[in-house]
């Protein structure tokens, strides 16, 4: 390897370079020139200064999004939680066990849509959950989920946990299998039962597992849009009950055109995104010093 | 499973008595291990029909005909009166197959593409020393932290001003041919890969394309294709940006005409049902096909 300035690297990174400047660097710098203006995409931008700030901290709906997505953050200890569960459950040499591994995979690559509209019909009036329900003898008349303003957000967390937990417990399971078996074997020995065993051992050995899905899903929370869209059917829910930060960027900027104030509201999103990256980077280090 | 039992009884019968000792003992062993394995199997088992539910109930549903209740007390889950007549209303109504045709063009060209532009981008952040490339790096990580809802405003403006290609898969495209993440991931990858191995094939006069070409992808295999699954199944997921870009019906790609489908057939759940199973069973199928590679490229991303 040499030092000399040649052409060969700019080259190999010119393709990737060029396309990241046009597609995420140029619109984040576009999106916070647009912030500081009145722009409804159709006529040219005119510069208002903060008012759209103002205006953002001033909206009740901005608030009430912005604590549905903080809401929205319960999703990501349970997800840890249920996802390490299901790893060490499937940590185990049984026939068929990679059948089994597959088959709690399928939600992960089912797609947002399809996944949201299967669980909409689920908890329509007419849906299955109300008639198992009333089988049972729980309820006596169909509950309207989803008509229901307090019910929206706990559905849609419920949806993004049970799709992602395959997914998670299959980065979980990873790291499983490579803690080494004479940890187990001298935990047994030290008089250890199994909830132990994984207590002190599992849980400890998948520090960067956790780490790391705590990272991914807690911003994909932040992120939530797909679910919402499907599950209220565009409207966010009624008195904006499923209204997400993103899904509000999303009515604000594509449905009624106030492109200037959704960038706004993006640069806030972006504001909390970062405190929160900042936020993990801290743990990671705090965790690299340990180790 | 009987049949091989008794072919093994019937052999037993000319052997010495240990060795059909041993036998009945293992088999006890086995059995007894059955037993403790079955409670897992219950367990197991419990946990995938909560996982696969929503879909069989989809499957289910697609099936029935126009005298099966969607909603009864007790549901009826199997149809009486099973039928494909939905399948044909909804590919009569939408064009469920250019649908098709459109989300694998667009995943196929997506997946080929961002493979190799990040591929080429990792080579030298791993493995060649030169002037801005940390700083290049860098700014690539930092790209990772902002979400990419944020930048749909720009970029539709670009779409309709710039590019003029609103409402056309190249919209789809395009944005998503290269991904820091990916650059990340391969570039984990080639640091892996030996350097002498690299030096003597310069030493042999390799160009630097034939060193990235014939050595180091060959050798990254694995990891590329890890990269791709999973960029392919991103890619065909992906839904905010592509509805934000097609909206003639003959240009949509699945997940967007899958929202279509909701509005079209609003109430029909019968033909909503028809519809996802018909998008869903696709990518299952290709999920199975590739699942080892899959769960291999999440492991290792994780162990960075």
């Amino acid at each position: 390897m040499t030092n000399k300035l040649r052409a060969a690297p700019y080259i190999f990174l010119l393709p990737a370079v060029a396309l990241i400047a046009v597609f995420v660097v140029y619109p984040i710098l576009a999106v916070v020139y647009y912030s500081f203006t009145d722009y409804d995409i159709i006529t040219p931008p005119v510069w208002v200064g903060f008012a759209n700030f103002v205006h953002v901290f001033q909206d009740e709906t901005f608030w009430l999004a912005l604590t549905h997505s903080v809401i929205y953050l319960v999703a990501t200890p349970i997800l840890i939680g249920l996802s390490m569960t299901l790893a060490i459950v499937v940590n185990r040499k049984l026939r068929g066990i990679h059948l089994y591994r597959a088959l709690y995979f399928v939600p992960a690559v089912s797609g947002s849509i399809a996944i949201g509209l299967s669980w909409r019909w689920l908890f329509d009036r007419n849906g299955i959950i109300n008639s198992i329900l009333q089988t049972v003898g729980l309820i006596h008349e169909p509950i309207q989920w989803l008509a229901t303003p307090s019910l929206i957000l706990p559905i849609a967390i419920m949806l993004t946990i049970w799709a992602g937990v395959g997914y998670y417990s299959v980065i979980f399971l990873a790291g499983l299998q490579n803690i080494p078996e004479e940890l187990y074997d001298a935990a047994r020995i030290d008089g250890c039962n199994d909830v132990q065993k994984h207590w002190y051992i599992s849980i400890p050995g998948l520090r960067p597992q956790i780490v790391f899905v705590f990272v991914i899903s807690s911003l994909a929370a932040l992120k939530v849009f797909d679910e919402i869209y499907v599950l209220t059917q565009r409207t966010g829910g009624i008195l904006d009950s499923g209204v997400t930060m993103v899904f509000y960027l999303w009515r604000q900027a594509f449905q009624l055109h106030h492109a200037g104030y959704a960038s706004a509201i993006a640069i806030v999103l972006l504001a909390i995104t970062l405190v929160f990256s900042i936020v993990n980077v801290r743990i990671l280090e705090r965790q690299d010093a340990e180790a | 499973m009987s049949a091989l039992g008794v072919a093994e009884s019937a052999g037993s019968a000319a052997e010495p008595a240990a060795v059909v000792d041993a036998r009945a003992a293992k088999r006890r062993r086995q059995r007894r291990q059955l037993l403790g394995n079955a409670a897992w199997y219950a367990v197991l088992t419990l946990l995938a029909l909560i996982t696969v539910f929503p879909f069989l109930w989809m499957l289910l549903t697609s099936l029935k005909g126009p005298l099966d209740p969607i909603a009864s007390v007790p549901p009826q889950l199997i149809p009486a009166h099973p039928t494909l007549a939905n399948y044909e209303k909804v590919l009569a109504s939408l064009p469920i197959l250019k649908f098709f045709f459109n989300s694998i063009t667009v995943a196929v060209v997506v997946c080929v593409l961002n493979v190799l532009v990040s591929a080429m981008a990792a080579y030298p952040l791993a493995k060649m020393r030169f002037f801005g490339r940390d700083a290049i790096f860098y700014l690539l990580l930092a790209t990772l932290i902002v979400p990419a809802q944020l930048t749909y405003i720009p970029s539709f403006v670009l779409a309709v001003n710039t590019f003029h290609y609103y409402d056309t898969l190249p919209a789809v495209i395009l944005p998503s041919l290269a991904s820091a993440f990916n650059i990340f991931l391969m570039r984990q990858a080639f640091r892996g890969v030996p350097n002498d191995l690299i030096d003597a094939a310069r030493v042999d006069g390799a160009g630097e394309w034939r060193v990235w070409w014939q050595i180091l992808l060959p050798i990254v295999r694995p990891s590329m294709a890890a990269v791709a699954i999973f960029t392919f199944v991103t890619s065909w997921n992906d839904f905010l940006w592509p509805s934000l870009m097609l909206h003639t019906r003959e240009g949509m790609t699945l997940p967007v005409g899958l929202a279509a489908l909701q509005g079209f057939f609003s109430s029909d759940f019968r033909s909503i049902a028809a519809g996802v199973t018909m998008t869903v069973i696709p990518i299952l199928l290709f999920f199975i096909v590739v699942q080892r590679h899959f769960v291999r490229g999440l492991a290792g991303a994780v162990k960075g």
